[in-house]
């Protein structure tokens, strides 16, 4: 009951078998509702129950290729001639790549990205719904409570550091000029000179430098944005 | 003066009320001019000619994949919303018929259900008409336009049951089991009906290749087939219409050129626009005149009831069927759907077709009918604008707005978008896979040609894709481009402060060309079609991905030129695209993808391979060759080229003779488009295999893309 959880929670792997996944019907999963796990989850991951069924199959969605059924018995016998056993359920960027209306979003790179941790090449469930976890809408009664906890990973704080690091490649804490115009490069059409690509971007960071330093540190960006509604335009109502 | 009335109006007054005082000015003209009531709309004309374009046109644009995965909200208000109102009203119509005073004791409690039947039903072409000027999300627009095209199957059962039962002298219980039976029947039978010709049409356009210039015709023909069909057998015409532009929307849009689609789509347009416009204006021409019988008793509540029974209706439903749902609908969600409930041109149809021997009263439910429908066009039309507004209350900054706020709120909104992408927004559905499942297996081999034309979008990708292998593989990547890397001189001296013009220039620049965000599905909107725009952005962002995938080609190249480690990445190409790749092969290709921000592997392998093998042209005819070249064969040379790993790499810098490998695969050498495969112009292709991803589909509909991305996993395993 409960170790089914903690081990999503604690080994970021699960086996299909240990979140009840049934054998002869690969494509459903059938979760026990348990209040305490939920509880416990809603603690750690501020995600409802129900959503992670949902997440989880899309998640092995991606994994396997769009159809459900493609054979993975084909797969891993000639995996097996090899010797090479079958790794832990992750992703890897193609896989990412293969959503089409990734590739047409202009911040489709970075977006993917930002699911993958530090250097890494894959990422399993466990990232996924971390990543995730950024955009559930944050409720009135999450507010109040537990202020002496760690914050969640939804909390306004939490996913305004999101936004920056997408606009952070080199992890500096530090939105520079460079970086600033490689993202506006990608938002803006073609029609846009380099020239004044560049004195929007210098405009940009007038707007928010306050120390002088001509980039745009996580405090003074928090700053810019104190009046925009951060909360509603970095949710996704289907989180709830 | 005047052209500022012309910008405000439109925006306040939705169009369907102008076209009806339009109509009701033409009507008093003719009125007055010859002394005797105008022709009324005949309801054969309505029904035949004028209601079912409208139709056609938004069965065509209806999102389909948002339309399914509403579906059993949509139901839930359509069947149990309408029969709610429709008893409802009946019902507390007659106990106001009973109050003496009022003089309505002649009206028996059926006349009254029937009535109520017939005022319940609300209309797709006054919703559509109003909502263009809202713009709501695209659920809620989804549930309300949905319901009141499904509506129409309970509208009609109702109908004609207690019209029937209204000329029986006794009513037995089977009787009505009889009515709730014909239920069934009537929608399901449209449904399948429409689907039926809707595969037909699809199977035509199949073999239409040389015939080009009449496939729009065929749309047109069988939609209006399956209408009247269904219409002859007394079944739904507007749910077999509907389901018959559903299902021809998939399949005839891939087979038809991009000529004939556009033809299709302008034409739908067209045709619809006529029509909806001399609906307005005969609702309009038609209420002036000696048809009339007033009581205010009777209009009046009529008018309450409908609202009331409406608010209630929705309200309740939504209480019991949020349980169900993932997304619960908030309560401005409910107040939109109750408030844009409005009826309109059906409703009045049906009232002039009511036999009069049967209801004396017939001039005071046409009364009713017109006060209703002017009611809800005028005042809810013209006022769901500022109520949505106002519910919308938003922590506005009266501030002018910097100029980076456009760029931080568009930045927000392509992040949301991306993730929603991701999260596949409302998941994995068990039925819509299997669906998707047969589908692929036979229902597109049997209605979808081979050897597809080519839209815009993908032909450009192609040639860019060869473009790109041709010169990298001939120029050896000596040549310079300027990168973004040349943007990034530094800045010397201070940035001045810049004038408020400077600024409103600015925010201009800005605001013109910042990206859009890709609508999930297309808004959809009666008179224009909003593909272009989106095509055309699509377009450069994937030119501009080809650009910056270059570059950093380009860098790795001139790092790995001297790895030999490297030509160990060209195995990967010959993996089908889902291989579980071991730990260890990924590791290894970590290393060498390490530039740049998009890290697509197989374009590393791509880059080396090419090295190896300087002349595209060769490449691409032995790719021809390969075609069709059985599986087995192929994961023979993936295991040879496997086993050929083990012992070194080197061995493996020139398989001569060989055939590549990644062509078993149907997958062209040189590059990995994750959009699928790339061939030669004018390879024969299985459309199966070598279908490219194009993104024009996503955005003329997004269903599409899901089907798009499972076809490169449609691999013969």
């Amino acid at each position: 009951k409960n170790s089914c959880w903690q081990v999503i929670l604690k080994e970021g792997t699960v086996e299909p078998k240990q979140i009840g996944w049934r054998k002869n019907k690969p494509d459903k999963i059938i979760l026990p509702y348990l209040s305490p796990i939920r509880q416990l989850l809603c603690n750690l991951f501020p995600i409802s129950h129900s959503q992670i069924t949902r997440l989880y199959s899309r998640f092995t969605s991606l994994d396997k290729g769009e159809n459900g059924t493609l054979s993975c018995g084909a797969v891993r016998s000639i995996l097996n001639y090899f010797k090479f056993s079958l790794p832990a359920r992750s992703v890897i960027r193609e896989d990412f790549q293969r959503i089409p209306e990734l590739a047409i979003n202009p911040l489709g790179d970075r977006i993917i990205n930002a699911f993958f941790p530090e250097g890494e090449d894959q990422v399993n469930f466990r990232g996924f719904m971390r990543t995730l976890a950024h955009f559930r809408p944050i409720e009135d009664n999450e507010k109040s409570k537990d202020q002496n906890g760690p914050e969640p990973l939804n909390s306004r704080s939490n996913k305004l550091h999101f936004a920056f690091r997408l606009y952070d490649l080199d992890k500096d804490d530090k939105i520079s000029r460079d970086e600033l115009l490689q993202v506006l490069r990608m938002m803006v059409g073609v029609n846009i000179s380099d020239e004044q690509l560049g004195s929007i971007a210098d405009r940009t960071i007038q707007e928010a430098d306050q120390d002088g330093d001509s980039a745009i540190s996580f405090a003074e960006f928090v700053k810019v944005l104190e009046k925009v509604d951060v909360e509603q335009k970095m949710s996704i109502r289907f989180l709830h | 003066m005047l052209l500022n009335l012309q910008n405000i109006l439109p925006s306040i007054v939705p169009e369907s009320c102008l076209l009806i005082l339009v109509g009701l000015l033409l009507g008093g003209i003719i009125f007055g001019a010859q002394e005797k009531s105008p022709p009324v709309m005949n309801s054969d004309v309505f029904f035949l000619y004028l209601l079912p374009p409208i139709v056609l046109d938004a069965g065509y644009f209806m999102p389909t994949r948002l339309f399914f995965e509403n579906f059993g909200t949509i139901f839930w208000y359509a069947v149990v919303g309408t029969l709610w109102n429709a008893i409802g009203i009946g019902i507390s119509l007659f106990g106001i018929c009973q109050i003496s005073a009022f003089g309505l004791t002649d009206i028996t409690l059926l006349q009254n259900l029937l009535f109520g039947s017939l005022i319940s039903a609300v209309d797709p072409v006054a919703v559509l008409a109003v909502f263009e000027n809202i713009h709501v999300n695209e659920q809620l627009y989804i549930l309300v336009f949905g319901e009141s095209l499904l509506n129409d199957a309970i509208t009609v059962v109702l109908y004609n049951l207690f019209k029937s039962f209204c000329q029986m002298r006794t009513i037995k219980i089977v009787d009505i089991f009889a009515g709730i039976a014909n239920f069934f029947i009537v929608g399901i039978g449209g449904v399948l009906i429409g689907i039926l010709l809707g595969f037909v049409a699809a199977f035509t356009t199949r073999f239409t290749h040389k015939i080009r210039v009449i496939e729009p015709l065929f749309v047109f023909l069988y939609s209006y087939l399956s209408y009247i069909t269904a219409e002859m057998f007394h079944l739904s015409g507007i749910m077999a219409i509907t389901a018959c532009a559903m299902t021809m929307n998939k399949y005839v849009e891939e087979n038809v050129s991009q000529k004939s689609y556009t033809t299709i789509k302008y034409f739908m347009k067209m045709l619809s626009s006529v029509s909806e416009t001399l609906i307005f204006i005969f609702m309009g021409v038609s209420t002036v005149g000696k048809n009339h019988e007033w009581n205010w008793a009777f209009v009046s509540f009529t008018l309450l009831f409908c609202l009331i029974w409406r608010a209630l209706g929705v309200f309740v439903l939504t209480q019991i069927i949020n349980v169900f749902r993932t997304i619960p609908l908030t309560f401005k969600d409910q107040f939109i759907i109750a408030y844009g409930g409005l009826r309109g041109a059906i409703c009045f149809s049906l009232v002039f077709l009511l036999p009069p021997a049967v209801f004396p009263r017939k001039k005071l439910f046409i009364t009713a009918v017109i006060v209703v429908i002017f009611f809800t066009v005028f005042i809810q039309g013209i006022t769901i604008r500022p109520l949505v507004e106002f519910l919308d209350v938003k922590r506005s900054n009266k501030k002018q707005p910097a100029v980076s706020e456009e760029i931080y709120n568009r930045f927000f909104d392509h992040v949301k978008t991306g993730i929603e992408d991701v999260c596949g927004h409302w998941g994995h559905n068990f039925w819509r896979d299997k669906f998707k499942k047969f589908d692929n297996k036979y229902l597109r081999r049997l209605l979808i040609r081979e050897n597809q034309p080519k839209s815009s979008i993908v032909s450009l990708y192609k040639k860019l894709e060869i473009k790109h292998a041709i010169e990298m593989a001939e120029s050896g990547m000596i040549s310079k481009v300027p990168s973004s890397a040349s943007l990034s001189e530094n800045h010397e001296g201070k940035i001045k402060p810049l004038s408020p013009t400077e600024m409103e220039n600015m925010r201009e620049i800005l605001t013109k060309n910042l990206y859009q965000i890709r609508h999930r599905t297309m808004s959809y909107n009666r008179h224009s079609l909003a593909a272009d725009a989106n095509e055309k952005q699509a377009k450069e962002i994937l030119i501009r991905r080809r650009h910056s995938l270059r570059e950093s080609l380009r860098k790795t190249n001139s790092l790995s030129r001297e790895r030999p480690a490297a030509a160990n990445t060209k195995r990967f190409l010959s993996l089908p695209k889902n291989t579980k790749l071991p730990e260890k092969l990924r590791v290894r290709n970590k290393t060498s993808s390490r530039v740049g921000d998009s890290s697509d592997s197989e374009m590393d392998a791509a880059t080396t391979v090419l090295n190896l093998r300087p002349r595209a042209g060769k490449i691409l005819r032995d790719q021809r060759e390969k075609q069709q070249r059985p599986l087995p064969e192929f994961r023979m040379e993936w295991k040879n080229e496997v086993d050929g790993k083990q012992d070194g790499g080197e061995a493996h810098q020139e398989p001569s003779g060989q055939p590549q490998p990644s062509v078993g695969f149907r997958q062209p050498l040189l590059t990995r488009p994750r959009f699928g495969t790339l061939t030669g112009e004018d390879l024969p292709t299985d459309h199966r295999s070598t279908r490219p991803m194009p993104p024009p589909r996503l955005v003329r509909q997004a269903s599409q893309g899901e089907r798009q991305r499972n076809k490169p996993e449609n691999q013969p395993y």
